[in-house]
């Protein structure tokens, strides 16, 4: 990134140390992202899968005026920042069979390659002919030195099975470039805040191996020990830095920099669904504070997501489920609370950016993001692609927020574009163009 | 300038060590001799010390290098009396020449006074950049010990018909020399439908130098590769996605390595229309060309799992002429750093688990399991049983200190691999001998420590205390893949191909020289040099005498007809694709191994036109193992184009006719004359600018012998039997395995290895072996 100004190449620029640098970004008037900055957007999509019970999730009243059915109810704290989008469909035809175009031609509105993998029914598919919309808009955002971040975006997974094919992926780097969302949360720790955490594991080693540099000593010839005695000097010298260093940040209160704590010893299982969504979530709003990225994806399992969310007393597998008829009760009633769990994910997250406080600038971080709940299909046991569940969360997109609204019967291509339009990026169409004659979508602010 | 003076009088004192018993001085020095002494110290106080410095040690302005040399006494008198003093070579001839000369030469120029003035030692060194590498590679290898060699060449192929793994739809079982196919709409084999196949291709891939390598797989079928380690993926095509064929991966393959891997591929049937099916597995090797991984770097039957770090390493002190581990710095530090962690990273995600499996009816109170898998990797990496102090420093403090595994290892590791207990090899006074024995034999040959179970339980007894055991082990070690690697790393070394770089002539002189047939060129040459040694005889001389090579389609169409395969074209030549290497036919004539190999003589030419001189320096630094000083200023070598009359013998001659040109050139020129024969890009001519090739040649031994030479040939079969080159590949192989001056093992060392070189016909590993056994069992630190 050679025309980077962030915070890490500034200070390399200029020469600042990291230690002195640590000390001036705390002063606010050099705090980033102030004075002639726009404000920060942020943009989420998050995934579940398998559909959704259509009678229990969507509003039966259009407007400011709506209720919240079963399904919804975990968001009901942020009624008044949440929008319900009925009538949005995917469109998508071609290769590949329903789940396969519905995940993949989700956020990308294009259709999927010839390939080789086969689905349920319909024919083989590949990958996506192009790039979806959320690595699309980080490209954006990255090519101005205004909204550059470290990362740009930060690909979430929980519990994506260790397979790379069409049901996996949802976000798309160009045609045929499929990028894996991070599933284990100590990988992504270490992607966000691996550096910094071996600076610090370095410092509290390096006395224990100072101490032992004397007894070696005694273990070679004198001529020899000078070497030695030059070597312990430089590490005792790097110690010193690394402690300096570590002093100062706490000094400052480097908040956003903050390095989080995880729990520890989290296995990827089926039954630690539930922790690792929150470890993802939790790192997810440390890096929005530090701004490491704008536009981050959140996919829960994949299409055709198989979880067995035990801890609600289902032991049957979700996609297994999502097939069964309406008319088993027993099927139905745990479709509904299997997507109230995954509700309840949205307002965890919700909740969380709403508590945190928008550093260098007034309200909330949820005044500035805006969560996209989504799903491959309409309902499961149809695998319809109308009606995808969009349900948006948060101030990010400048929408106006708190009513329920219907659209017919429209392609989600022009709602790509509504979220091109809303993060600075306007585009003529997104997607297959065929599908986005009509501009985006309306109504919206 | 100290770091051209250390190499200097390095070089010069290991030719001390071998020539001290039969020097042979055209006059030589005895008591009545003090006279003359008395009379050249005047003469040099007069008119050499303001240049020269009080004791020869140089750093003026006007002559900055030491004076210290391996020319001959008597060299040194008629060098004085032709250039010295420079600003008036008059005032300096004859008698006084001679006695300055002997002066100089005893005080501080000759061996003898190197010696004596700066005493070689086995100095302290760190693990060097290579050694760090090859150690943590051997400490992932302790769980599951290091491949055995095998002469297993190619892949493991098992054929499917249908989609995937059914055994009752096996169809072929076989041995792929490579994995190159297209079987477009057909099928594979017999009995397989061309609609659904499966083929699982597993294997080793054999990196034999360190570096970038990019894995290059092309597939239009959905293919699955796995590489390191079957389960480590690297690859991932499961899905075939509309014209996506080609899928590169850059990876770090450390020397002597074996990276097993398995390649699922998959065929499916479908509704809509397929693409042929065609797959091939290829590679882009450091420094190389892309071509498909060869038969020869192909190993089947075992898939032992590999790691090597991927960090970068600083390169390591050359100034004495060979890579050792001196230099203390940051970054050296912050590159043990990265690897540390990096080894950390997949003993947490590899290791520990398949520990934690195997263990896994063991008790685990207070995380013992924990505890024992830290402390396992710890004595291994420390080559050392650790005691409680240690133990509770490395393992169970990092242990406390966090409720994560993870982190726990990687704290542990962290603190281990900087510790000088793994960094300092030879910090190992403390230890049984056994140990000690074998801490230096794994250092030797394989850049390493012991690692593989049985060794250390042999360690562990002290079995390795005589001798014998160790070069018992030696001559098993020496054929690893590992000492192997290394030894072909010591022989590019020693024909300094590193500084040819990217070899380039001009198009329209030389057309069809491109980057493939340099590529080519190198894999010729390493093959011809992995088959000399590999062979039974392993003999040097035939790296000089052998009249045949490897070659290519690619070379023969080159180089011509000396250059075609010895057999025949084999039977299938779907089996072995045309870039394969095969074994040229013999050209008695014009070829005489390394020392004519085009790779070596395009390497060591211009853009246009032949370099004698390089060819020259090449022969007498690295062949003959003599000093040369750099030359007195920088040169532009004279443009042909304004002396259009002269061949470039003659246009060399008359550049370096000036005395103080002479000095050295009078030794690079008659080397480098006699190869004139191999134009700019190493092809046979026999005349220049319609000129007869004139390539006579001449050398002046060490002894002051001169040899004459009418030709490549004469130059070739004086190198095979000659005492200088002979001892100066075995200084070069010493200094290389053992990475201590050979004198510092005592000053009869290099004749000593010399003289058993001679009597085992020059084998080449058993030089090996009697390097490795002398520096595993003679360390001078023992006596201490």
């Amino acid at each position: 990134m050679p025309s980077s100004v962030s915070r890490r190449e500034f200070i390399r620029k200029t020469g600042i140390s990291a230690a002195a640098a640590n000390l001036m970004f705390s002063l606010p008037s050099l705090g980033w992202a102030n004075g002639a900055a726009p404000r920060k957007q942020r943009l989420v999509f998050i995934f579940s899968p398998n559909g959704v019970i259509p009678d229990h999730f969507w509003p039966e009243k259009i407007g400011a005026d709506f209720e919240l059915k079963r399904i919804l109810s975990p968001l009901a704290d942020f009624k008044s920042q949440m929008m319900t989008m009925h009538g949005v469909c995917n469109r998508i035809k071609g290769d590949g069979d329903g789940h396969m175009r519905g995940i993949g031609c989700l956020l990308t509105g294009i259709e999927l390659f010839p390939g080789d993998v086969q689905g349920g029914s319909d024919t083989p598919a590949g990958w996506s002919k192009g790039i979806s919309v959320d690595q699309h808009l980080k490209n954006k955002l990255q090519a101005d030195p205004l909204t550059q971040t470290r990362f740009g975006s930060l690909e979430f997974g929980v519990m994506v099975p260790e397979r790379a094919d069409t049901w996996t992926r949802m976000s798309y780097a160009g045609p045929n470039q499929p990028v894996a969302p991070i599933d284990n949360p100590y990988q992504m720790f270490d992607k966000l805040y691996g550096q910094t955490k071996n600076r610090a594991l370095l410092a509290s080693v390096l006395d224990d191996l100072t101490d032992d540099f004397r007894k070696v000593e005694q273990l070679i010839s004198v001529e020899d020990r000078r070497m030695l005695q030059d070597h312990v000097a430089m590490v005792r010298e790097i110690e010193k830095e690394l402690q300096s260093e570590i002093e100062l940040r706490k000094k400052t209160g480097d908040v956003g920099h903050a390095v989080p704590t995880m729990p520890a010893n989290v296995e990827e299982q089926n039954d630690n669904i539930p922790q690792i969504s929150r470890m993802q979530m939790d790192l997810m709003v440390n890096s929005f504070a530090a701004d490491f990225a704008r536009i981050a994806t959140f996919q829960i399992t994949n299409s055709v997501g198989s979880p067995k969310m035990k801890w609600l007393g289902i032991d049957e597998g979700h996609h297994h489920l999502s097939h069964e008829p309406d008319t088993n009760e027993v099927a139905y009633e745990s479709l509904i609370k299997i997507n109230t769990w995954y509700c309840e994910q949205v307002a965890y997250l919700a909740k969380r950016l709403a508590e945190t406080p928008e550093p260098g600038g007034p309200g909330s971080m949820l005044d500035n993001t805006t969560l996209v709940w989504t799903n491959e299909l309409g309902k499961g046991n149809s695998h319809t692609r109308d009606n995808i569940p969009f349900v948006l969360v948060g101030g990010g997109l400048g929408f106006k927020m708190g009513q329920s609204m219907d659209f017919g019967k429209v392609p989600h291509n022009r709602l790509l574009m509504n979220f091109c339009e809303a993060m600075g990026h306007p585009e003529k169409a997104f997607g297959n163009p065929d599908f986005c004659a009509d501009g985006p979508l309306t109504g919206l602010t | 300038m100290p770091q051209k003076y250390i190499q200097q009088s390095f070089c010069a004192l290991v030719s001390l060590v071998f020539t001290a018993g039969t020097m042979a001085f055209s006059f030589s020095l005895d008591r009545n001799d003090e006279e003359l002494f008395a009379k050249g110290a005047a003469i040099y106080r007069a008119q050499c010390v303001s240049c020269h410095g009080e004791k020869g040690e140089g750093g003026t302005d006007k002559y900055a290098e030491p004076l210290i040399g391996d020319a001959t006494l008597s060299e040194l008198a008629k060098l004085i009396s032709e250039t010295m003093p420079e600003e008036n070579p008059d005032a300096c001839v004859g008698e006084d020449a001679d006695a300055v000369a002997a002066f100089v030469f005893k005080e501080f120029y000759g061996e003898e006074a190197q010696a004596r003035n700066k005493p070689p030692r086995a100095a302290l060194a760190r693990l060097t950049g290579s050694q760090l590498r090859q150690s943590l590679a051997d400490l992932y290898s302790h769980f599951r010990g290091t491949p055995k060699r095998n002469d297993k060449r190619g892949v493991r192929a098992i054929y499917f018909d249908g989609p995937n793994w059914k055994n009752e739809k096996k169809k072929i079982e076989r041995i792929d020399p490579v994995i190159h196919f297209d079987f477009g709409h057909d099928s594979p084999g017999e009995g397989i439908d061309p609609k659904a196949f499966y083929i699982y291709w597993e294997g080793g891939i054999l990196a034999t130098e360190t570096g970038r390598y990019e894995i290059v797989v092309r597939s239009t079928c959905s293919f699955v590769m796995d590489f390191g380690k079957i389960g480590r993926q690297l690859i991932n095509n499961h899905v075939q996605s509309g014209d996506k064929t080609e899928f590169r991966q850059m990876v770090t393959l450390t020397a002597g390595r074996v990276y097993p891997f398995k390649i699922d591929f998959i065929q499916r049937e479908r509704k809509t229309e397929k693409p042929p099916a065609n797959v091939s597995l290829s590679w882009v090797p450091p420094n190389g060309a892309e071509q498909l991984i060869p038969t020869r770097n192909l190993v089947y039957d075992d898939l032992t799992p590999t790691f090597s770090i991927e960090s970068e390493l600083p390169p390591d002190d050359r100034s004495y002429g060979f890579e050792r581990g001196l230099a203390i710095d940051r970054q050296w530090d912050e590159s043990t750093t990265r690897a540390s962690l990096e080894f950390g990273q997949i003993a947490a995600t590899e290791l520990w688990p398949e520990y934690r499996k195997k263990h896994k009816n063991d008790s685990n109170e207070n995380r013992a399991l924990l505890r024992s898998f830290l402390t396992e990797i710890v004595e291994t990496a420390f080559r050392s049983p650790v005691g409680e102090e240690l133990k509770e420093r490395y393992v169970d403090k990092q242990v406390d200190a966090t409720d994560d595994d993870i982190e726990a290892i990687q704290r542990s590791m962290l603190v281990s691999l900087k510790s000088p207990r793994f960094l300092y090899p030879l910090a190992d006074q403390e230890q049984a001998i056994s140990a000690r024995h074998a801490n230096r034999l794994t250092l030797t040959l394989f850049d390493s420590l012991p690692t593989d179970d049985w060794l250390i339980k042999k360690i562990r007894k002290n079995e390795l205390e005589s001798v014998d055991k160790i070069r018992g082990m030696a001559q098993e070690f020496v054929k690893d893949y590992r000492a192997q690697a290394k030894l072909k790393y010591m022989l590019h070394e020693w024909l300094n191909t590193k500084s040819f770089g990217e070899i380039t002539k001009n198009e329209a002189l030389y057309p069809g020289f491109d980057a493939g047939l340099v590529s080519d060129l190198r894999d010729s040459l390493d093959a011809f040099l992995e088959d000399v040694v590999t062979s039974e005889s392993s003999d040097f001389r035939q790296l000089f005498l052998a009249d045949w090579t490897y070659t290519s389609d690619r070379l023969s169409q080159f180089y011509g007809d000396s250059w075609l395969p010895l057999e025949s074209a084999p039977a299938d030549p779907a089996k072995v694709p045309s870039s394969q290497l095969r074994r040229s036919v013999s050209d008695p004539q014009k070829r005489f191994g390394v020392l004519t190999h085009p790779f070596l003589m395009s390497g060591m030419s211009y853009h246009d036109t032949t370099s004698p001189i390089h060819r020259g320096v090449f022969l007498t630094r690295f062949v003959f193992g003599r000093t040369l000083r750099p030359p007195n200023e920088a040169f532009t070598p004279l443009s042909p184009d304004l002396h259009p009359d002269l061949t470039t013998r003659e246009r060399v001659a008359l550049q370096t006719s000036p005395d103080n040109c002479q000095v050295c050139h009078t030794k690079i020129n008659g080397l480098g004359f006699a190869l004139e024969n191999f134009d700019a890009v190493g092809k046979f001519r026999s005349q220049e600018r319609s000129k007869p090739l004139d390539s006579s040649g001449k050398y002046v031994d060490r002894n002051g012998k001169e040899v004459s030479f009418s030709g490549p040939r004469d130059l070739a079969e004086y190198i095979a039997s000659s005492d200088d080159a002979q001892t100066g590949f075995v200084n070069r192989a010493f200094q290389h395995f053992v990475k201590q001056p050979a004198a510092a093992f005592g000053p009869k060392t290099l004749r000593e290895l010399t003289e058993n070189f001679r009597k085992n016909d020059y084998n080449i590993n058993k030089l090996i072996v009697e390097i490795a056994v002398l520096a595993a069992t003679r360390d001078p630190a023992f006596s201490k």
